[in-house]
């Protein structure tokens, strides 16, 4: 028996802030003093709380400790696991609590969470299958091996569970169409090819839980009729590869993967194919050629894959994050405990990568329904620097930009899509007034137009005139009706794309003239970028009634673009600033100003 | 791993408690994912019960740990 437990961040996140270096000097601190028995070290899953890693929770005290360094283990080994005292330093400090926080009921960061996807990561050791079937694991798959698979099917669809991956289709549905399939070949497939910029949730769900990834593969092969799968990763995400071989690997060990599961005569079979990180492989027909060995390409639909997918075989394609649905809802009463939680339309958690201008960047799961200002405001925290919040972008490149003035909308798949944008997999990329919102159209718009496949010629092409467009108005080239050309562009390329990438990729344009239109025209008609992104479009100028003359801005500027004595107000030498910003951050007296190319008159924010 | 007993103890699930497990992979048992935290299922015996017990005991963080 250990005297305690230390469940160490190891999810990439943390690994990138050195929690590996964290873990070594813990070893070798305990080591030193003899004691390394005593303890069991686990690099498990993610908790979530990336902003403030590494993390190290110590059980079964429940001590959350945080941003933590090797140095750290000195201390916390003598006072904590040798003295059984908290060390006060190293909990959770931040403007959200009036006192050092020690764990979830203290740290409003996962107050408003639920965790049913996220159950076991940072629980677990991820790589141990007792630990899995401790916490529940394969009970589900047990069940679903006793029922007929149609009943399996219904069980999903009354849940209501929809898919996780985007565009938010009925799974049971999804499901019985592949088992009503002729053919006695047939595939499951597992979609961890998570390309959008600034989400992770698939990558964390695999590193922290792989099990439950198999485990819902196997309820899904089970209700199709399927006897292979295939788990479509990114080769960008090693850790999670490595940790769902280890979890296959056990699992044929166990007698879980293979002939004659427990006994049932069902088979099944488990491969992992790594993608080369194309965002076009998300979309399900391309990610089928892909696994075929082909150039990742779309196809049109019908045959839908349900009715000819993987080397023409019945397929059923999931996202990573249904998947870990799956073993919640398939075990006994699961499906009743799962539609408590959610909206009408929606129901259950959705994990979200909150990422951006907000605090609390990390990964969170909430029930569905929850609005936009709990999430930004309750779980994230608010907006970095106490800016004002301006959108955010829900869905990465194929979702939509929602504005302040919807900031009680409830995220559910209804809400976001009448909104204009949609829920995709998860990302949520948080502004404040320092973003432009035609910089940021431009920015998801390059996005998906490098990532079109070419295949056909509304995607390659339309994406490319809307880009041009785009380009254009945040270099001062707009000129009238380029609006109107946008938008019939995109309407365009939204209805005769051929996938799913080309279908989508206008939202972020289209949402921002939806709710930003007054930006495109300060754009087009004053030349006038007031976020201060777009560099042709603004200038800095120094307010000399303000201006202190404390030297601040003339130490920051990289250009040597600043004169002016010390004590005596400043001056900026235009020909010389890039406008770059690090002046403004720096000022303290608030006296730089954005101000229109050729104007002397203050308008920023 | 042999306890004083000489009786040997299980380290994982996959371990036999007794010669009255039968589950490897050629021959299942459908008991098997039920029994790695219950069990044994199929027989009573508190040493066999203990075994299980722990491996539980070792890893489990706090008494909401295990779900059955």
């Amino acid at each position: 028996m250990y005297e305690k437990h230390l469940m160490i961040c190891g999810a990439t996140g943390c690994l990138s802030s050195g929690s590996h270096l964290v873990e070594q000097a813990l070893v070798e601190e305990l080591e030193k003093q003899g004691i390394k028995d005593k303890f069991r070290l686990v690099m498990g899953g993610c908790p979530g709380f990336c902003e403030v890693g590494p993390i190290i929770v110590v059980y079964p005290d429940e001590v959350f400790y945080c941003r933590l360094k090797p140095k750290d283990m000195a201390e916390l080994v003598e006072k904590h696991l040798v003295g059984g005292e908290i060390v006060e330093r190293l909990l959770y400090k931040g403007p959200d609590v009036d006192v050092p926080a020690r764990f979830y009921d203290t740290i409003p960061f996962y107050a408003k969470q639920k965790f049913n996807v996220l159950r076991n990561s940072g629980v677990i050791d991820p790589e141990s299958i007792d630990e899995y079937i401790m916490r529940g694991g394969y009970r589900a798959f047990t069940r679903a091996l006793a029922m007929d698979p149609p009943a399996v099917c219904e069980e999903v669809k009354q849940a209501g569970l929809r898919g996780r991956g985007g565009a938010g289709f009925s799974t049971g549905l999804k499901w019985e169409f592949t088992n009503k399939a002729p053919g006695s070949k047939k595939y499951v497939v597992c979609n961890a090819d998570e390309g959008d910029p600034g989400a992770f949730m698939d990558r964390s769900i695999l590193e922290g839980d792989p099990h439950a990834i198999l485990e819902g593969m196997l309820i899904c092969g089970r209700a199709i009729g399927a006897d292979e799968g295939y788990i479509y990763c990114r080769a960008e995400y090693p850790l999670a590869i490595k940790r769902l071989r280890v979890a296959i690997e056990k699992a044929q060990e166990y007698g879980l993967l293979g002939e004659n599961i427990l006994g049932y005569g069902y088979n099944f079979e488990m491969n992992i194919k790594e993608g080369a990180g194309a965002f076009v492989c998300g979309e399900e027909t391309a990610l089928l050629a892909s696994i075929e060995g082909k150039r990742g390409m779309p196809r049109p639909r019908p045959p839908f894959p349900a009715q000819s997918g993987l080397f023409g075989k019945p397929t059923t394609i999931n996202n990573v994050e249904t998947l870990a649905n799956v073993p919640l809802i398939m075990k006994e009463g699961g499906a009743a405990e799962f539609v408590k939680v959610g909206t009408e339309g929606s129901k259950g958690t959705k994990v979200f990568a909150l990422a951006g201008k907000v605090r609390n960047t990390g990964l969170c799961e909430v029930p569905m329904g929850i609005t936009i200002r709990e999430i930004i405001y309750d779980v994230g925290g608010g907006i970095k620097g106490g800016r004002d919040f301006k959108a955010v972008q829900a869905g990465g490149p194929s979702g939509g930009c929602i504005p302040v003035d919807l900031i009680d909308l409830p995220i559910d798949y209804d809400s976001l899509n009448q909104a204009g944008a949609i829920m995709g997999s998860g990302g949520l990329v948080v502004m404040d007034e320092g973003t432009c919102m035609v910089d940021l159209a431009r920015y998801f718009l390059s996005f998906t137009q490098k990532e079109s496949c070419g295949k056909c010629t509304p995607c390659r092409e339309g994406t490319k005139r809307m880009l041009e467009i785009l380009n254009r108005i945040s270099e001062g080239f707009g000129e009238p009706g380029d609006l109107e050309v946008l938008d019939s562009l995109a309407g365009s390329i939204k209805d005769s794309s051929l996938c799913g990438l080309g279908q989508t990729c206008p939202n972020p344009v289209l949402s921002t003239i939806r709710y930003f239109r007054n930006e495109y025209e300060e754009h087009i008609n004053e030349r006038f970028c007031r976020a201060g992104v777009c560099k042709e479009l603004f200038k800095y100028r120094i307010d000399e009634e303000k201006c202190t003359g404390c030297t601040a801005c003339v130490r920051a500027c990289p250009a040597d673009a600043i004169k002016g004595e010390k004590k005596e107000p400043h001056e900026i030498i235009q020909e010389l600033c890039t406008r770059c910003g690090s002046c403004i951050e720096k000022c303290r007296q608030d006296c730089i100003m954005i101000t229109p190319v050729g104007s002397e008159a203050d308008v920023s924010n | 791993m042999q306890e004083e007993t000489g009786e040997k103890l299980m380290e994982k699930f996959i371990d036999h408690c007794c010669e009255k497990c039968t589950h490897t992979k050629a021959n299942p048992c459908r008991d098997f994912i039920n029994c790695c935290v219950e069990g044994p299922i199929c027989h009573k015996n508190e040493p066999c019960t203990k075994k299980r017990k722990a491996i539980i005991n070792k890893v489990a963080l706090n008494e909401q740990f295990v779900i059955c």
